[in-house]
């Protein structure tokens, strides 16, 4: 554990020296969250409500989504940089070391703007709180939640990651199409084909982590279901995800010039 | 030592045909990834449909357009959208980190025909995947996704290529932070995200609240997509497409000569990395 901690430590080090970019990065990162507000606005400037949910409900599920995409971003972000590890040989060199393969790649390139999807996830999903009169306590459910979801959220992308290893390709657009999955967490499951709502809550859980608790939160559901529901799409999550990438690393191909 | 003769129009030109067939080329080896790139585009893209197939389900005359017309511009958005995405920022940003910019600046072509000649290999690509998205679309709409006539589809073709100077221009116009900042990944993802919200591709700016409608309006982005895209639907009289085609083309010269004078002003104090 020490190692990781310095490694991450390092990491973060070596990212925090280009100030201009951790700037732009974090405004970035704010402005990708409010180009999904923009869309918000377009939308409820349109319809009173979605799948049987309040324009201030929904708020709640863009605050979560933005705060597990943020989380993900801080502690594991190293897929993204795979396909270039791939292609200039370098993962072979993150491969020798004696730690475990997965955590290494994923703490290897921690995003700062991660900041700014965060700040924005918690100020969204604090208006919503206030707007709607959750109770307080449950705000300590919160960082359960952000977890969980965080942890669905990297385990499809390393599953979807795990494919550069076999699909070498020049940029990360395959990871793209589990970000853009998680995009379908910013509306009600409700409003969505049958199908749809069993994979994001069963296949790529995250239904489970996201809108089963701001369900809980507009007063739906239940408390029990609200816990184990995240903590179970997490769990399946991160078991396939070391599953996946443990197969994907036996018929690894060693490239890169 | 004397510097070396500038090509001929005629030798510009090979040149840029050359540079788009080849970047077409390479883009295809990638078959696969290309494809699950595609296949991204279609998942963020369902969102927006399926969102507002559900608006119409609460509201069912939530604005000027009808449920079928804003279907068949939801599609026609997408396709032009999909025929203009390019990768001027992600190869720009390799080559910045390789060093390889070095060899980019000294093409008798130009940099800046250098770049947009790659970037028309991306649009030839595109079209590739583009016309068999068009058949399925057509499939599931019919004619409601053709042009509204002979007009209609000559302006628009037009229009289309000046969506390109628009995208290319915005394209190069913010990979110049690629020269001053360590990652263009920031300024990368701004461009995107003012693309997602203003060019009409999530809507078309007549659905936009008011104050949101006004900003969109005052910014190039909405002239990519969504001017294409309503010409090419015949939501909008041939003079008003005109006066629309004149904005397209003056936002995308003024675009490219930003561009020139940021890269002049950039190479004043550029340094070659990498190797």
């Amino acid at each position: 554990m020490r190692f990781y901690f310095l490694f991450y430590r390092t990491a973060v080090k070596a990212i925090a020296e280009y100030r201009v970019d951790f700037a732009v990065g974090v405004v970035t990162a704010v402005a990708m969250q409010l180009a999904a507000l923009g869309f918000y606005w377009v939308v409820f400037s349109r319809a009173p409500g979605l799948g049987g949910w309040k324009a201030s409900e929904v708020l709640l599920l863009f605050g979560l989504t933005a705060l597990v995409l943020g989380l993900s971003e801080l502690l594991s972000n190293g897929i993204w940089w795979l396909p270039y590890y791939v292609q200039d040989g370098q993962l072979d060199r993150l491969l020798i070391y004696p730690v475990d393969s997965l955590t290494f790649v994923l703490m290897s390139r921690p995003e700062l703007h991660a900041l700014g999807n965060l700040a924005t996830g918690a100020v969204t999903l604090g208006i919503a709180w206030s707007t709607l009169g959750v109770p307080t306590w449950m705000l300590l459910l919160v960082p359960l939640w952000v977890l969980c979801g965080s942890v669905v959220y990297t385990g499809a992308l390393v599953v979807t990651g795990s494919l550069m290893l076999r699909v070498v390709g020049p940029w990360a657009s395959h990871l793209f199409t589990m970000h853009q999955l998680l995009n379908t967490s910013r509306y009600p499951l409700s409003m969505y084909p049958g199908w749809l709502r069993a994979l994001v809550m069963y296949v790529v859980p995250f239904g489970a982590a996201i809108f089963v608790p701001a369900d809980f939160l507009r007063g739906h559901g239940s408390l029990l279901g609200a816990v184990l529901w995240p903590i179970a799409g997490a769990l399946a999550s991160g078991v396939v995800a070391k599953l996946t990438w443990n197969a994907a690393l036996r018929g690894y191909q060693s490239t890169g010039s | 030592m004397s510097a070396l003769p500038r090509p001929s129009a005629l030798q510009m030109l090979h040149g840029f045909v050359v540079l788009a067939q080849k970047t077409a080329q390479t883009k295809l080896t990638y078959r696969l990834a290309t494809l699950v790139s595609l296949l991204a585009s279609v998942t963020s893209y369902g969102v927006y449909l399926l969102v507002w197939l559900a608006i119409y389900r609460e509201n069912p005359r939530p604005g000027p357009l009808s449920r079928d017309e804003m279907l068949a511009y939801l599609i026609v958005a997408f396709l032009v959208n999909s025929l203009l995405v390019m990768s001027v920022e992600l190869r720009f940003g390799q080559r910045i980190r390789s060093g390889l910019v070095a060899s980019d600046l000294l093409r008798p072509i130009g940099f800046l025909a250098l770049q947009m000649g790659q970037a028309a290999g991306d649009v030839l690509v595109n079209l590739v995947y583009a016309l068999p998205l068009f058949g399925v679309g057509y499939w599931f709409f019919g004619s409601a996704l053709l042009p509204h006539d002979g007009v209609a589809l000559a302006l628009a073709v037009v229009s289309i290529g000046l969506g390109f100077l628009i995208a290319f221009g915005l394209s190069y116009l913010i990979v110049q932070a690629s020269f001053v900042l360590q990652s263009g990944y920031g300024v990368f993802f701004l461009r995107a995200s003012l693309h997602q919200v203003f060019s009409g591709l999530s809507a078309p700016l007549v659905m936009f609240p008011r104050q949101l409608r006004a900003v969109a309006e005052a910014l190039p982005f909405h002239h990519e997509i969504e001017t294409p895209a309503r010409i090419w639907l015949g939501l909008v009289a041939w003079p008003e497409a005109l006066r629309l085609m004149a904005w397209q083309a003056a936002w995308g010269v003024g675009l490219l000569a930003a561009g020139e004078l940021i890269l002049s002003a950039v190479m004043r104090r550029h340094q070659v990395q990498g190797g």
